[in-house]
C-alpha cells in the first residue's frame, strides 16, 4: 500500500492555511464561472492560468482544480433553477432537476445534486489513489476502435428512451450529427458543410446549441405561459437541506452505479458529458418508476450528477499519467503543467511525487470544501427565484447571450444562439426530444473520427471492431443496449398501432 | 391563431431543409466507401438523408392524422406574449452587434423593465446601466474576458 | 549567475539604445495575443510562455490578453487576423500553418494578407518506434517497412499537416510505404504508439519525451541538420544528443523543422512591426525562454526581417512541392 503512504505525504503538502484559502477562492470563482453559461470550467481555468505563472506549482494546481470543482457545481445550479446548463456536463441534470424546481423542490434538487456530485468526485479520487498504476496501463490498451466502441456504448445506453415519435427522435439525432460534422474534419483535413462561410469554419459549438435550445427556448416557453417561474413560492429552509441529506442513502444503488459509469467514462476518454447522459439513461431504464423520469424524479438528478463528477475527477488521471487529457478542462490544466515546468506523462509520478500526491490530496480536500460551500449558497440561489420575472427574465437573456459570446468571441454565435432558441421552443412544443440532438453533437465528430481512424488502420474492414476481447465486449454490451428497447418498442407499436400520433 | 397541424408541417419542413443542406454540402466530397473506410462526405450525407426521410415521415404522419391535430398550437394572447419577449431579444442581438454587448444590455434591460415590468422609467434606466456596469466589472476585471464592444466604449477609451 | 548578469546588462543596453530608436510607436491599449490552437496545444504553450515572460520582465507597458481561435486547424485565428487589417494591437501566434493552410483548404485568407513579425524557435521532428520493437535504428525499420508495404502504421497529428507531409517525404526519399493514421494531436499519437496500436510516429521531442523517459517509446533519428543539444541523459543510456540525425541514419532528408511564428494583420506600419519584433527579440534572450526551449527540446533560432522572409519563402516552396505531388492542393 505504497500509494497510501504517498497520499498521507500529499495531505501534508496540501494541508496548509494558504492552500485551504486558495481552495475557497478557487471554488468561489468556479461557482461564478459555472453559473454563467458558456463561460465554463475550461475558460475559467485558462483565464486563471496567467495568474499562476508566478505561483508554486502545487499551489497553482490547487487553485485550478478547486475552480474546476466550483464550476462543475455552479453548472448544476443553473441547470436546476433555470433549465440552463452552465456546463455541458450538466445538461442531463436539467431533465429532472428543473421539473423538481418547478414543483417547488428547488432546495431538494440542489441539495441532492451537490451531495451526489460530491460523492461521485470522491469515488473518482479514491479510484485514482488506489488504482493509478493499473488505470494508466489499462488506458494504454485503448485505440480508435475501442474509442468508437465506448462512444457507441454511451449512445446506445441513452437512445430508445422516452415516448416521443421515432421519426422526431431520428430528426433530432440526425440534426445533432450533422451539426457536429460542420467545420474542419480531422481525418481528411478538409472543411465540411461550411458553405463558404468563415463563421462556420470552427464548427457549431455545442455550448451555443445548449444555450439556445435550453436557455432561450425555455424562456420562450415560460413567457408564453405568462411571465413567471413556478418555483417562486419555494421557501428555503435550512431544515429542507438537512432533511434531503437524510434521504440520500435511499439512492445508494443509483449512486454506486453512476459513480462506476463516471469513473469508466473518465478513464476511457468518453468524458463527463457522455458519462452523465449514459448514467441518466441507465438509471431510467433500470428504475421501477420509469414514468416519473423527466417529471422531477430525484434519481434523475442523482444519476447524472454523480457520474459527471466521478468522470471529471477520474479524467485527471489519464492527463497526469499519460499526458492525454480526458476533458477540455484537463487539456488546459495540462498546458499549465508544462508552463510550470512539469511534463505530464508516465514519469510525473516518479519525478514529482510531491506534486502528484499533493494534487490528489487536494482533490479530496477541495471537494469537501466545495460541497460545504455550495450547500451554504443554496438559500442564496433559491432566493433568485423570488425576483420578479420582468427583471430576472431579461437578465437571464443577457447572461445567455454574453455566455454565447464568451464561448469563442464570435459575434456570429449570437445569431446562432437565437436560432437555436427558436428551434428549442418549436421542438419542445411539438414533442421533439432535444437530448438526442445534444448527445449527438457531443459525441458525433469524436465517434466519426474514431470510426474512420479504425477503418484506416484496418484498411476498410469492419472486423476491427471484434478484433480483441476488449473492443468486442464493449461493442456487444452496446449492441444489447441499443437493440433491446428498439425491438420492444417496435413490438409494442405493431401490437397497438397509431396510438401516438394524436398526442397533443 | 396557429393550429398544431400548421406548426407540425412548418417545423418538419424546416428540419427537412436543414437535412437537405447537409446532403448537398456533403456531395462536395466523396460519399462512397474507399479502401480507407468511408470518405469524408459519407457521414454527413447519410445523416442528412436520415433527417430528410424522417421529416417526410413526420409530414405524412401529420397529414394522415390531420383531424387529430386541429388543436390550437398558439393562442392569440400567447402569441402576443411570445412576440413581446422574442422581438426585444432579437433587437438586443442586433443592437449588440452594432453598439456592443454592454450598451445593448443597458438598453434592453431598461426597456423590458419599463414596458413589461411597469417600473418607473428612471428606475428601469438606472437598473439597466447598473447591470451593464456590473457585467463589465465581473467580466473585464475579475476574469479579463473581453466581450463585444462598440463605439461608446471606444469614445470613452475603454478597451 | 554570470549568465544572468550579462543578460540583464544586454537588456539594459537594448532598452536604453533600442528604446530611443523605437520610441515612435508603442501600444496604446491592451494587446491581444491570438492563439491559433485550442488551449493546451503547442502554439498555446508558445504564446503563453511569451506572455508570461513579457509580464515578468515588463517588456511592454500594456497588458496582454490571450484569446484562443483554434478552429479549422488554426484557420479561424488567421482569418480573424486578416479581418483586423490595420489593427496594431493583435499579435497572432502560429507555426508554418500560417502560410501552408491556404494550400490544403479553401480558406478566406492568403498568406500575404498577414505581416510576418518573427519566427522564434524551430520545433524538431523525430522518428519514434515502440521501445520493445525489434528496430534499433532507422535503417532496419525502413527496410522492414519496405519489405511489407502498406502494413506499417504511421501515426500523426491531423491530416495534410506537418506529420503527414514528413511521412510523405520519408516515403519519397526511401521508397517505403506507410499507412498514415491522423489523430487529433501529437499527444494522442504518442499514447497510441506507447500502447502499440501504431508502429511509429514523427512526434516533436516534447510530445514524446515523457513516454521516452518511461521506456515506452524510443527515438530512431532526428530530422535536423545537426544533432540536438543537451548532454543530460534522458534514459539510462541515451540523451537527446545521442540521437543520430536521419541523414546519418540512412534516411536522405537533411532537415524538416517547424517554425514557431508570430504575425500581425496586414497594413501595419513598419515601425509597429519593428516594435513587436524588438519585444520578441528581448523575450528570446531571457533565461525563461532558454528554459522553455530546453524543456521542449526545440532549436533556438530567432528570425526577423529579411531572414524571416527568405526562410518563409524557402519553407513554403519545400512544403508546396509535397502538397502538389500528393494532390492536396485545393483549387
Amino acid at each position: 500500500m505504497d500509494n497510501f503512504a504517498s497520499l498521507l505525504h500529499g495531505f501534508g503538502v496540501a494541508l496548509t492555511t494558504y492552500h485551504i484559502i486558495l481552495m475557497m477562492v478557487g471554488v468561489l470563482l468556479g461557482i461564478l464561472v459555472g453559473v454563467l453559461p458558456g463561460l465554463g470550467a475550461p475558460n475559467g481555468v485558462s483565464l486563471l492560468l496567467p495568474l499562476t505563472f508566478t505561483m508554486d506549482p502545487v499551489a497553482a494546481i490547487i487553485l485550478l482544480t478547486s475552480m474546476y470543482w466550483g464550476a462543475l457545481f455552479g453548472g448544476s445550479t443553473t441547470s436546476i433553477l433555470f433549465n440552463i446548463p452552465g456546463e455541458p456536463s450538466s445538461v442531463a441534470t436539467t431533465f429532472d432537476g428543473y421539473p423538481m424546481a418547478r414543483q417547488g423542490q428547488a432546495t431538494q434538487a440542489l441539495t441532492l445534486a451537490f451531495l451526489s456530485a460530491g460523492f461521485g468526485a470522491l469515488v473518482g479520487v479514491i479510484l485514482i489513489t488506489v488504482l493509478s498504476t493499473w488505470v494508466a496501463k489499462f488506458a494504454l490498451r485503448f485505440s480508435s476502435p475501442e474509442y468508437f466502441a465506448v462512444y457507441f456504448l454511451a449512445f446506445a445506453s441513452f437512445v430508445g428512451l422516452g415516448a416521443a415519435s421515432p421519426f422526431k427522435t431520428i430528426v433530432s439525432m440526425g440534426l445533432g450529427f450533422a451539426f457536429a460534422a460542420v467545420g474542419m474534419d480531422t481525418v481528411s483535413g478538409g472543411l465540411r458543410l461550411t458553405f463558404g462561410f468563415n463563421e462556420l469554419l470552427s464548427g457549431i459549438s455545442f455550448l451555443i446549441a445548449v444555450i439556445g435550445l435550453f436557455g432561450i427556448g425555455e424562456l420562450m416557453i415560460t413567457m408564453e405561459e405568462g411571465l413567471r417561474f413556478d418555483g417562486i413560492r419555494a421557501r428555503v429552509k435550512v431544515r429542507d437541506v438537512l432533511k434531503t441529506i437524510a434521504t440520500l442513502p435511499r439512492y445508494w444503488v443509483t449512486l454506486l452505479r453512476s459513480a462506476a459509469i463516471g469513473c469508466w467514462m473518465g478513464i476511457t476518454p468518453g468524458g463527463p458529458t457522455a458519462a452523465s447522459f449514459m448514467s441518466y439513461g441507465l438509471a431510467k431504464r433500470l428504475s421501477r418508476r420509469k414514468e416519473g423520469f423527466g417529471k422531477g424524479q430525484p434519481e434523475g438528478v442523482v444519476a447524472p450528477e454523480t457520474a459527471d463528477h466521478a468522470a471529471g475527477s477520474s479524467a485527471i488521471l489519464p492527463m497526469l499519467a499519460l499526458g492525454v487529457p480526458g476533458s477540455a478542462t484537463a487539456a488546459v490544466m495540462m498546458g499549465g503543467l508544462m508552463i510550470w515546468g512539469l511534463n505530464p506523462g508516465p514519469m510525473l509520478f516518479i519525478e514529482r511525487p510531491d506534486f502528484v500526491w499533493g494534487l490528489i490530496a487536494s482533490m479530496y480536500l477541495g471537494n469537501i470544501v466545495a460541497v460545504l460551500m455550495v450547500l451554504a449558497t443554496i438559500p442564496l440561489f433559491a432566493s433568485i427565484l423570488r425576483i420578479p420575472f420582468a427583471i430576472i427574465g431579461p437578465v437571464i437573456v443577457v447572461v445567455c447571450f454574453i455566455g454565447a459570446y464568451t464561448v469563442a468571441g464570435r459575434p456570429f454565435d449570437l445569431w446562432l444562439a437565437l436560432a437555436f432558441g427558436v428551434v428549442g421552443y418549436l421542438f419542445k412544443k411539438l414533442d421533439y426530444p432535444i437530448a438526442p440532438l445534444v448527445l449527438a453533437m457531443v459525441l458525433g465528430d469524436k465517434a466519426e473520427d474514431a470510426f474512420r481512424q479504425s477503418m484506416i488502420m484496418s484498411r476498410g474492414s469492419l472486423s476491427i471492431f471484434w478484433s480483441n476481447g476488449l473492443v468486442t465486449t464493449i461493442m456487444l454490451i452496446g449492441l444489447a443496449l441499443a437493440l433491446g428497447p428498439v425491438l420492444s418498442t417496435l413490438f409494442g407499436r405493431l401490437t397497438k398501432p397509431k396510438a401516438s400520433s394524436a398526442v397533443a | 391563431m396557429i393550429s398544431r397541424y400548421t406548426a407540425e408541417i412548418g417545423t418538419a419542413t424546416l428540419a427537412a431543409g436543414l437535412g437537405l443542406a447537409a446532403v448537398i454540402g456533403a456531395l462536395e466530397f466523396g460519399i462512397g466507401w474507399g479502401d480507407a473506410g468511408p470518405e469524408s462526405g459519407a457521414f454527413p450525407f447519410y445523416m442528412g438523408l436520415l433527417v430528410v426521410g424522417a421529416s417526410v415521415g413526420t409530414l405524412v404522419q401529420a397529414t394522415v392524422g390531420r383531424k387529430g391535430l386541429q388543436s390550437v398550437f398558439l393562442h392569440k394572447e400567447e402569441a402576443v406574449r411570445v412576440a413581446s419577449f422574442f422581438l426585444p431579444m432579437a433587437a438586443f442581438v442586433v443592437v449588440s452587434l452594432l453598439l456592443g454587448l454592454y450598451v445593448a444590455t443597458a438598453i434592453y434591460l431598461a426597456f423590458v423593465m419599463w414596458t413589461q415590468g411597469k417600473y418607473r422609467l428612471v428606475v428601469s434606466v438606472a437598473s439597466g446601466i447598473a447591470a451593464a456596469v456590473g457585467f463589465y466589472l465581473v467580466l473585464e476585471f475579475a476574469f479579463q474576458v473581453p466581450i463585444l464592444k462598440g463605439p461608446l466604449e471606444a469614445a470613452l477609451g475603454i478597451y | 549567475m554570470l549568465k544572468k548578469t550579462s543578460w540583464l546588462l544586454a537588456t539594459a543596453v537594448a532598452v536604453t539604445f533600442g528604446g530611443v530608436a523605437q520610441a515612435d510607436w508603442k501600444p496604446s491599449k491592451p494587446v491581444e495575443f491570438v492563439v491559433t490552437s485550442s488551449p493546451g496545444g503547442g502554439t498555446d504553450n508558445f504564446a503563453r510562455v511569451v506572455q508570461s515572460i513579457i509580464a515578468k520582465h515588463k517588456l511592454m507597458d500594456q497588458s496582454v490578453i490571450v484569446t484562443n481561435k483554434g478552429g479549422g486547424s488554426g484557420a479561424e485565428g488567421f482569418i480573424y487576423t486578416k479581418m483586423a487589417a490595420g489593427d496594431s494591437h493583435k499579435l497572432t501566434f502560429g507555426t508554418n500553418n500560417a502560410y501552408l493552410l491556404p494550400y490544403v483548404a479553401k480558406l478566406a485568407y492568403k498568406a500575404d494578407e498577414l505581416t510576418p513579425v518573427a519566427a522564434m524557435a524551430l520545433d524538431e521532428f523525430l522518428l519514434w518506434v515502440k521501445a520493445d520493437s525489434p528496430y534499433k535504428d532507422a535503417k532496419s525499420y525502413i527496410d522492414a517497412v519496405k519489405a511489407k508495404p502498406d502494413t506499417f502504421k504511421m501515426g500523426g497529428s491531423q491530416s495534410k499537416d506537418t506529420d503527414q507531409t514528413l511521412t510523405s517525404l520519408i516515403q519519397d526519399a526511401t521508397g517505403a510505404k506507410f499507412i498514415y493514421v491522423p489523430f487529433q494531436g501529437g499527444g494522442a499519437a504518442g499514447v497510441q504508439l506507447a500502447g502499440g496500436h501504431i508502429d511509429s510516429n514523427t512526434n516533436n521531442p516534447n510530445e514524446n519525451a515523457g513516454q521516452w523517459k518511461a521506456g515506452a517509446v524510443t527515438p530512431l533519428c532526428v530530422f535536423s541538420p545537426t544533432r540536438l543539444q543537451g548532454n543530460v541523459k534522458v534514459t539510462a543510456t541515451m540523451g537527446w544528443s545521442d540521437i543520430p540525425t536521419c541523414k546519418e541514419a540512412g534516411i536522405p532528408i537533411d532537415k524538416f523543422q517547424m517554425p514557431r511564428t508570430v504575425w500581425l494583420p496586414g497594413g501595419i506600419p513598419a515601425e509597429t512591426v519593428a516594435f513587436y519584433a524588438d519585444v520578441l527579440k528581448k523575450v528570446s534572450e531571457t533565461p525563461e525562454w532558454k528554459e522553455y526551449i530546453e524543456r521542449t527540446s526545440q532549436t533556438d533560432r530567432f528570425l526577423g526581417g529579411a531572414d524571416l522572409k527568405s526562410f518563409i519563402a524557402d519553407d513554403d516552396a519545400k512544403n508546396r512541392k509535397v502538397f502538389e505531388a500528393e494532390g492536396w492542393v485545393v483549387r
